[in-house]
Formats: structure tokens, C-alpha cells, sequence
């Protein structure tokens, strides 16, 4: 009989200690997805105008998630230490909803990085970088968008399209149409540019001459912060899941000993 | 008698000087924009008209198939010799005029020495500016030697370099953006959590299915805390008596 009481107590003090792990990753789930919705790299609007930003939808079902995890976890402590039948199959059946959101937010995540290549990058900026006629309002600010974005981009990284300023020679695009080869081989914001934003040699520039010009693409720039973004909502939201599962198969054991 | 007739008569006008030069695209360093959609670079001339001081060194540029027939005696600045008439009405075009001053030598080192052809826009259908280094109106591949004039006379030339094939555009709809593909890492997540939630779903059922029977509880039942207060009571007051019958 002691021995089963020992049992029963070490049961409870690891169903206890796993539901406050949950609830103090949930809390983390929620920080880092507002940190992700607030975008502090500025690319929310290159990701839009993919019409695809399933990456964002996935870090917002992350803060209502973590939310869900913390008030779960407090509510199963409770059933937990008194041993309520009906609160923990309360907790059960909720937790099971969460987990389903949480999995689809992990998958969603993990499923739109691989959609984000380089070529996606370079179709959008050959066809929206300082396009002439948008087409309506939705269009204009599209491109409004990707155009500040991507001026941004050219100078704050010192790098210049994607893969480099040979995009702007190998294919036509927008900035083309108004803006003739001679001179503009590539956009003025992929030249070295003094502190007043103005390009410390044209000529060198227009050139190519190394030292004058951005010569990195901005892949890089682009899919650092898109991939920590996704591997962290992703592979984190997938690490409290499995937690989650052993501390509600646990659970689940324990709901169906208690006597009633 | 005849072929030697006509043998002597170049030399008797003075003839051009072929001076044995190429003109060549810059080597040194190496620029991103050596050629684009409509420009090239190429490397000045140095220590090549080294004997001419008086002439004004031009620049013709030609297409690979009309390099041939390109005379030395038409004038720069001419209609013959219009950028703006070429390549339809000319066969080729002078331009980048310059003096053996422009080209000093020897070339002091790690100075850039470049021409390059195409960079003066504002002049393209400027019928008045006939020596506009202008943007090239196509992918060529272009031709281009040095001629140098001593007045209205040609006097020394260089060989054609060899073709220039400048950059042809692509359009952006040629990139593809369906062939992605799934990562290893997505498709492990997704299966490890499908199975994951299935066992749970399997789980609930289990419990709930099994809520009436105590079939899973035999040896694991405990008893709530709490749930059973055992009231103290006293017993008969064995120990007095003994005490009350004496």
C-alpha cells in the first residue's frame, strides 16, 4: 500500500513538474512568435507580395497557442493535485484541440520556408522594383512596398539583387523599361553611396569596378531572418509537442486510476 | 606588269601603317560591367601611336559582317561616319575622338585606362552630334579598331579586334518558380506529429471507451486524498473501571 502511494505521488509530481515546463514554454512560444509578427528585419512586405504569407499566419496561431498552453498547464496542476475526474478530462480534450492548432501552425511554417527560393525572390523584384503603371490599388501597394523594401535591403547590406548585379543584366524586368542600360546597368542603390546617399563614383559604379559597387547578392540577407523565423516557430513548436504528448499520455494513465 | 603596277601604287599615295595592335576588351581589373545589354569596355590604346604625335586617334566600330567594308578614307563627323545612321545606312561608325595626349605612355600602374563605347545617351537621335558614342543598338557581335588622321588623311591603323558579343536579356516569366520541392526536415515533422496525435486521439478514445469498466484500474486505483474523514471516537473507558471497583 505505501509503495503504491509512493507511486501515485511520484506520478503526480512528474505530471505536475511537465505541466509546468508546458506552461513556461508556452509563455516562450508567445515571446518569440510576437517577436516574428513584429518583423524587426523589415520583410513582411517582400513576403506579401508573394500573396503567400502563410510564414505569418503560422507565428500568429503560435501566440494564441502559447496563451492556450499556460492557462492548460495551470488548469491541470489543479485537476492534477486534486485529482478530479471531470477537470482533467476538461484538460484532456482541450489540450488535444491546442495541440492540433499547434500542429498545424508547425507544419504550415515548415512547409512555406521550402516555397521561398531564390527564384521567387528574383521573378518578384525583376517584375515589382520600381514599376511604372500599377495595375490598381492593390497593385501600387505591392509595389510600393517591395520597392522600399528592397532599397533598403541594397544599401543597409551593401549587396545588390539577388544573387547579384548580374540579375539586373540577365533578364529584363520593370526597372528596365524606364530605366535605360547605359545608364543604369544595375539600380543606383547597389553603388558604394557616401553618408548623404549619393554614389561616391558613378562612373566607377556604372563600371563595375570592385569597390564601387555592391557586388553580394541579397539572398543571404533575405533568407536569414526567413529561415530563423520559420525554424524557430517550426522546430520549437514541434519540441513542446512532443513534450506535451508524454505529459498527456501520462495524464491520460493517471485520469483513468483515479477511483470515482 | 599590271600586278606589280598596282603593288606600287599604296605606297606611292603613303599608304596607312598597320600598327600591330588589337584592340581588346579590359583585362585588368575585372569589371562586372564589361559588356551589358548595349556597352563594352575596352582598353585604351597606350604606347600605340607612340609615332604619330600630331593625329587624332578615332575609334570605328563595326558589326562582325560589315567590318570589311569599311573604308579608311571616309571622314568621322560625316553622314558616312554617323553613329545615328548605323547599322542601317553605314557600315560602321567613328567615334571617341582623342589625341596621343589622352593616352600617355607608359600607363603609370594601377591606374583604370578604359574606353568605354555606349555611355553617352543623350545624344542618340541627335542628327547634329554625328561622333555620339552611343548606346549599341543590338547584341552585335561588333568589331572595333583604332584609326589614327593626321588631318583628313588616315595614317595608321590597328588590326579588328575580335568579335565583341554584348549581353542578351531574358525575360523574367523564363524562371521558374514551381520546382521546390519538400525538405527532409518538413516531411519528418509532419509524419512525427501526425503519428504523435494520432496516439493521442487513440488514447482519449481508449480512456473514454473504457470509463465504465474498471478493466485498466485493478492494481492502480488509489484513493482520493480527502475523500474519507476517519472520526476519533472514544472507546469504552477500559482503563477506569478496574480503578471505580476498588
Amino acid at each position: 500500500m505505501a509503495k503504491s502511494e509512493d507511486c501515485i505521488h511520484i506520478l503526480q509530481g512528474l505530471l505536475v513538474f511537465g505541466n509546468v515546463v508546458i506552461g513556461m514554454c508556452g509563455i516562450a512560444l508567445t515571446a518569440e512568435c510576437i517577436y516574428f509578427v513584429s518583423d524587426p528585419h523589415g520583410l513582411y512586405p517582400l513576403l506579401e507580395a508573394t500573396e503567400n504569407n502563410d510564414i505569418y499566419a503560422a507565428a500568429w496561431i503560435g501566440i494564441f497557442v502559447g496563451f492556450a498552453l499556460f492557462a492548460l498547464s495551470i488548469l491541470g496542476i489543479i485537476g492534477i493535485i486534486k485529482s478530479d475526474r471531470t477537470l482533467l478530462l476538461v484538460y484532456i480534450i482541450l489540450m488535444l484541440i491546442t495541440f492540433a492548432f499547434e500542429m498545424a501552425s508547425c507544419i504550415t511554417a515548415a512547409t512555406h520556408r521550402d516555397f521561398l527560393t531564390p527564384n521567387i525572390f528574383l521573378k518578384q523584384m525583376l517584375e515589382r522594383y520600381q514599376k511604372a503603371d500599377p495595375a490598381n490599388n492593390n497593385d501600387k501597394w505591392m509595389t510600393e512596398g517591395v520597392t522600399k523594401t528592397w532599397d533598403k535591403l541594397m544599401v543597409q547590406n551593401h549587396c545588390c539583387g539577388v544573387l547579384g548585379p548580374s540579375d539586373w543584366q540577365e533578364y529584363t524586368s520593370a526597372f528596365r523599361l524606364t530605366h535605360n542600360d547605359a545608364d543604369f546597368p544595375w539600380p543606383r542603390k547597389c553603388c558604394a553611396l557616401d553618408a548623404q546617399g549619393v554614389p561616391v563614383n558613378l562612373d566607377g559604379c556604372k563600371l563595375g569596378v570592385p569597390g564601387y559597387y555592391n557586388s553580394n547578392g541579397c539572398y543571404d540577407a533575405i533568407s536569414g531572418p526567413v529561415n530563423t523565423h520559420a525554424w524557430g516557430v517550426a522546430w520549437f513548436g514541434f519540441a513542446i509537442l512532443c513534450w506535451t504528448f508524454c505529459v498527456l499520455l501520462g495524464t491520460m494513465f493517471y485520469w483513468s486510476g483515479i477511483e470515482y | 606588269l599590271l600586278p606589280l603596277l598596282l603593288l606600287l601604287l599604296p605606297a606611292a599615295h603613303g599608304g596607312v601603317q598597320h600598327v600591330g595592335y588589337k584592340p581588346f576588351l579590359t583585362k585588368t581589373p575585372v569589371l562586372e560591367g564589361l559588356t551589358t545589354g548595349s556597352t563594352f569596355v575596352l582598353e585604351q590604346p597606350r604606347c600605340v601611336f607612340d609615332k604619330y604625335s600630331n593625329a587624332d586617334i578615332w575609334l570605328v566600330v563595326a558589326l562582325e559582317n560589315t567590318a570589311d567594308t569599311f573604308n579608311n578614307s571616309v571622314a568621322p563627323g560625316t553622314a558616312e561616319s554617323a553613329f545615328q545612321n548605323f547599322p542601317h545606312s553605314v557600315p560602321a561608325y567613328m567615334t571617341l575622338n582623342a589625341t596621343l595626349a589622352n593616352y600617355p605612355c607608359p600607363k603609370p600602374a594601377g591606374d583604370i585606362t578604359v574606353l568605354r563605347v555606349g555611355s553617352e545617351t543623350s545624344c542618340i537621335r541627335d542628327d547634329a552630334r554625328p561622333t555620339c558614342n552611343g548606346p549599341l543598338p543590338g547584341p552585335g557581335p561588333y568589331q572595333v579598331k583604332f584609326l589614327a588622321l593626321n588631318g583628313s588623311e588616315p595614317v595608321a591603323e590597328t588590326g579588328w579586334s575580335l568579335p565583341i558579343m554584348l549581353r542578351t536579356a531574358k525575360s523574367p516569366n523564363s524562371i521558374s518558380t514551381t520546382d521546390g520541392g519538400h525538405s527532409a526536415g518538413m516531411i519528418a515533422l509532419t509524419s512525427i506529429l501526425s503519428i504523435l496525435f494520432a496516439i493521442l486521439l487513440a488514447g482519449l478514445v481508449a480512456m473514454l471507451v473504457f470509463w465504465g469498466s474498471d478493466s485498466c484500474g485493478g492494481s492502480s486505483t488509489f484513493s482520493k486524498p480527502e475523500a474519507v474523514t476517519v472520526r476519533r471516537y472514544n472507546t469504552h473507558h477500559v482503563y477506569d473501571q478496574p480503578a471505580a471497583r476498588l
